[in-house]
């Protein structure tokens, strides 16, 4: 693991992974990419990244199995998790740090509130 | 008259032989006052029936006066001392008329009608259906009514039936006190009044049958016009008001010949009836009967209504008292009937028809009310459902307005913040306002292409709600669906070149015109073939074909992609599902397009479906209609291509074209059928070119530079050298009859397709398959006779049809090189011909000259537009005009001289 901290992207629409991935760089994170939750969660066992954004609405495995098959693992299970959705009703942000995610972002993600919520949720942060 | 003996059986007189007296003819005096006497008798009688005819003309309705007429008669000239009338009524015989006899007598008889089959003379009469006579009834064993003949005191009697169709209708009797019988000749004077009497009797049955069913007729027109009028009011206001029901029991009332009556309607929650309407009726009694509680099953006519049946109560007082009846009685009413209003099984009112007598309501009554009742019943169902039908719709059409209210408003409050977004996106990408780095442009394309797809799926939500609101139209028109093919491949051709996919496109012989909306159709097209595109990886292939499927045109696009998995295939077709697919999920895809697309072929009459197996790709097909009436130009093309000869090494066609783009095609499309192709620029050039290396055919353009296109094929034509070629004409305007006459054997009209231009071609080219048979029909033999008069001499061997039928006959039978067909022919005219033989593939190429004397109107030609090759009037079209056509249509191959055989 590098110094720098990273960031894996789970996102299966090319044009909002580059989003985030070009704001997340500009700020200086490192990020990988995943456009399935199984892509995304071979890529977290490998690169163990700080913090995950998590595209909940992904083709066949979506990211609510994705965040109960990472805390199902010890490698995986420490690592901070966003839900990132377009599911836009009230309660989903109850619902979705209820059922274990770490931050919730709702689209068209705010790309001043994205970096705020990756930063607070790197390992220091709490301090 | 006199002495006639009528022959047939019915009327054969049964007679003693002694009985007859015989007359005195001894000595010429006694002849002589034997014929006087004959001659007055004669002119009696002649007196005597002309009274009885009067009778019977002047009382046609009355039987009474002709009978007492004919019986006087008869006694009187008969000689008789009495005489009888009985007539069938029933099945006994009843005394109508007697002269003579007695009071008594005649008192006896009227009190004692004669039953069929007894022993009486009236009885013999009718079980032998024939004449009569007891020479004296006193001894006569046959005879057996012997308190009659006492008191009449008879000896001879006679009964003569009166025949009427097949049964006695009456009998005429005559008896004299003596024994003295009736000689013949009394005896047929008598059986003339009889026939006489049963003419009468007969008139008068006639028409009394039909004073009864004018009656009848009467009471129907009656019924039917009551019914009428209630039908009027209840369509008139399918509002239930008084008014309808009122009319409903006042024509009741009426009809059936009561005082009055009330209707009352089924309360459904209450389940009781309450009154609606009366006649007839004071309004006191309506007051109370308002007042009454009339529960179903309770009170008399509570339980008819129980019941559903019509009840009569004959007497109101013999009835148990219920608080209905004793409101009626209490106003006078003796007698009801209740007729349930009957709707499925169920009473939903009841009409009480009442009277101030008593008695019973005709059967014929009851049938009527309950006739009205169930149209009444049915009036209020249909008034009550029409009601709320009304409420219903009202409620729709708000809603419908209100929807489409809504989406024209969010379409609008949708598109317009768009504007904003993509409009600004390409303002900054013109640069309008300045330079933008390449991540700026890679962004603000980001943004405008976002735009457009978030438009697109804007677009797709509203047309998919449009449809289901009911409210997408499709301006169904003719479209090429070959064109859309075409034009759908070319729009996803850059991006299948890109991931090296193969794009492949087969349309069968027979696709053409389909009858659909262009835009939206290609809108299912682009889908189609985009998603096959995008879901098939690099290297694949994907496959459109087009065929002809019933009256519909089939359409399937394959593809080599992943395939869709069984549980995702309808799914696919859901609104926003994009089901599995493929890895390369979509940045443009709306998940609509196969929502939309097959609304959209619903929507044409068509369907849309797909097939896939895990791994091998999918395919989608659908079908949408033909253009009804387009079959005729496909068909032509199916004939074509079929017996296409390979071209010889020396056949080359000459194209005379200036538009470099035509040229160029007509050239692709004569080399790909393995021709050799010289093309000429313009007219001058293309005289000369065709001199030059005199070509097996020449397509020629008319609009050419230089020379004209007609300016060429009349020199062509002129030109020995160059006469026998073959020009296929192809222009931009219809002027068929131009380009024939002048001595064109094709004539195309731009644009010209592929299998067009070859069938043209071939048809000049190929050689004629009926060598040099020419078949010529006509109904005419003279005709005939001048048609092989001209071609003979060239060579041709004319084979003659004489009429329609026996020309396709011939023509299927020895498909010759020419038809030359006459147009007005009885039984199977010159149209038909064509019809048929263009119908018939084996000689559907054969070139038809039509030659009739036919004033063609636009019509008629219409109907031969297209299928024959030249239309020309016979007369004014020259002899050696026909020959030449006729060479011309069935040319060889070049370089065989004119006229050779």
């Amino acid at each position: 693991m590098s110094d720098e901290p990273c960031v894996l992207i789970v996102e299966d629409n090319p044009r909002n992974l580059k989003l985030v991935r070009d704001v997340l760089d500009h700020v200086g994170y490192r990020t990988l990419e995943a456009g399935t939750a199984e892509e995304g969660l071979a890529l977290a066992r490998e690169r163990q990244p700080e913090v995950i954004l998590m595209d909940i609405q992904l083709p066949g495995m979506d990211g609510v199995e994705a965040l109960t098959r990472l805390r199902a693992e010890p490698a995986t299970a420490g690592i901070r998790v966003v839900a990132v959705t377009a599911m836009a009703m009230k309660q989903d942000r109850e619902r979705f740090l209820a059922a274990g995610f770490d931050g919730y972002l709702e689209k068209p993600i705010d790309v001043r509130e994205l970096p705020r919520q990756v930063a607070a949720l790197m390992p220091g942060a709490e301090t | 008259m006199l002495g006639r003996r009528p022959q047939d059986e019915d009327s054969a007189t049964h007679m003693d032989p002694a009985a007859a007296a015989e007359p005195d003819t001894s000595t010429p005096e006694a002849r002589a006052a034997r014929l006087e006497r004959d001659v007055a008798d004669a002119i009696e009688q002649q007196a005597a029936t002309s009274e009885v005819l009067q009778t019977i003309g002047r009382s046609a309705f009355e039987l009474e006066p002709v009978f007492e007429t004919v019986v006087r008669h008869a006694v009187r000239l008969c000689d008789a001392d009495a005489g009888l009338m009985y007539r069938l009524d029933g099945d006994v015989y009843r005394l109508v008329t007697a002269v003579g006899g007695g009071e008594d007598y005649r008192r006896y008889l009227a009190e004692h009608p004669v039953a069929v089959g007894t022993g009486t003379l009236v009885g013999l009469v009718e079980s032998g259906r024939r004449t009569v006579q007891i020479q004296d009834a006193e001894s006569d064993p046959r005879y057996l009514w012997q308190e009659a003949r006492e008191l009449g005191g008879f000896h001879s009697i006679v009964g003569v039936p009166m025949l009427a169709a097949d049964r006695v209708a009456g009998v005429i009797v005559l008896w004299r006190d003596e024994v003295d019988p009736f000689d013949e000749r009394t005896i047929g004077l008598v059986m003339t009044f009889a026939a006489q009497g049963a003419i009468a009797i007969q008139n008068v049955e006639l028409f009394q049958a039909l004073q009864q069913r004018s009656a009848e007729l009467a009471r129907s027109v009656d019924e039917l016009r009551a019914l009428e009028e209630v039908s009027h009011a209840v369509s008139a206001s399918l509002a239930l008001d008084e008014e309808v029901l009122q009319t409903v029991v006042e024509r009741a009332v009426e009809l059936s010949g009561a005082d009055g009556g009330s209707i009352f309607e089924l309360d459904r929650p209450a389940g009781e009836f309450a009154l609606r309407t009366c006649a007839g009726t004071s309004p006191t009694l309506a007051g109370e009967l308002r007042r009454i509680r009339i529960p179903l099953g309770e009170t008399f006519i509570g339980r008819a209504a129980a019941d559903g049946r019509a009840r009569q109560a004959t007497d109101l007082e013999a009835e148990p008292s219920d608080a209905h009846l004793e409101a009626l009685k209490a106003d006078g009413w003796r007698s009801l009937i209740a007729v349930p209003l009957r709707r499925e099984q169920e009473s939903i009112g009841i009409l009480v028809i009442r009277r101030r007598t008593t008695g019973r309501f005709e059967p014929q009554t009851v049938t009527l009310l309950e006739t009205l009742a169930s149209h009444s019943a049915v009036a209020i169902h249909n008034a009550r459902v029409f009601r709320e039908l009304e409420a219903k719709t009202q409620e729709l059409e708000v809603a419908s307005r209100h929807k489409s209210e809504f989406l024209a408003s969010m379409s609008h409050e949708l598109r317009t913040p768009l504007n904003a977004v993509i409009g600004f996106s390409d303002v900054l990408l013109e640069r309008m306002f300045g330079e933008l780095n390449p991540r700026q442009e890679e962004y603000v394309l980001d943004i405008r292409n976002s735009g457009r797809h978030l438009l697109d799926l804007i677009n797709e939500i509203l047309d998919l709600s449009r449809i289901e609101a009911g409210r997408m139209e499709l301006e169904l028109g003719a479209a090429s669906l070959p064109d859309l093919l075409d034009q759908g491949v070319a729009m996803v051709r850059e991006r299948a070149l890109r991931h090296g996919i193969a794009l492949g496109l087969t349309i069968a012989p027979g696709v053409g015109m389909v009858r659909a909306d262009e835009v939206k159709l290609m809108q299912v097209v682009v889908n189609l073939l985009s998603n096959a595109v995008k879901f098939t990886p690099d290297g694949g292939s994907v496959d459109v074909r087009a065929e002809v499927s019933g009256t519909d045109v089939l359409v399937t696009v394959r593809d080599t992609g992943i395939g869709i998995p069984e549980e995702e295939r309808e799914r696919i077709f859901e609104a926003f599902q994009r089901g599995g697919r493929g890895a390369r999920t979509s940045v443009e895809g709306t998940g609509l397009g196969l929502t939309l697309s097959r609304r959209i072929l619903d929507l044409h009459g068509g369907r849309l479906w797909m097939e896939s197996a895990v791994g091998e790709g999918s395919t989608f097909s659908f079908t949408v209609p033909q253009l009804a009436g387009a079959t005729a130009a496909p068909r032509e093309r199916e004939t074509a291509l079929a017996a296409l000869p390979e071209p010889g090494q020396a056949d080359t066609i000459l194209v005379i074209e200036d538009d470099r783009r035509s040229a160029e095609l007509l050239q692709l499309y004569l080399e790909d059928a393995g021709y050799r192709v010289a093309v000429a620029r313009d007219g001058v050039d293309g005289l000369d070119l065709a001199r030059r290396i005199a070509p097996t055919a020449v397509v020629l353009d008319v609009l050419l530079p230089r020379l004209n296109g007609w300016d060429v094929l009349a020199r062509l034509k002129r030109d020995p050298d160059t006469a026998a070629i073959p020009v296929v004409v192809v222009s931009m305007l219809d002027e068929r009859g131009a380009g024939f006459a002048l001595g064109a054997a094709e004539y195309l009209v731009k644009p010209v397709h592929h299998e067009e231009l070859l069938r043209a071609v071939t048809r000049c080219v190929a050689p004629p398959a009926g060598g040099r048979t020419v078949v010529a029909i006509d109904d005419d033999p003279v005709e005939l006779d001048l048609v092989e008069a001209v071609l003979g001499p060239q060579g041709w061997s004319v084979i003659r049809a004489l009429g329609g039928e026996e020309g396709v006959r011939v023509v299927a039978r020895e498909r010759p090189a020419v038809v030359l067909l006459d147009l007005l022919m009885p039984d199977v005219d010159g149209f038909e011909v064509v019809e048929r033989l263009r119908a018939d593939p084996r000689v559907a190429d054969v070139p038809i000259v039509v030659l009739t004397s036919k004033d063609m109107t636009a019509a008629d030609c219409e109907r031969l537009r297209g299928r024959i090759s030249v239309l020309a009037r016979k007369g004014t079209f020259r002899q050696d005009q026909l020959a030449d056509v006729v060479r011309r249509l069935g040319a060889g191959r070049a370089g065989q001289p004119e006229g050779a055989p």
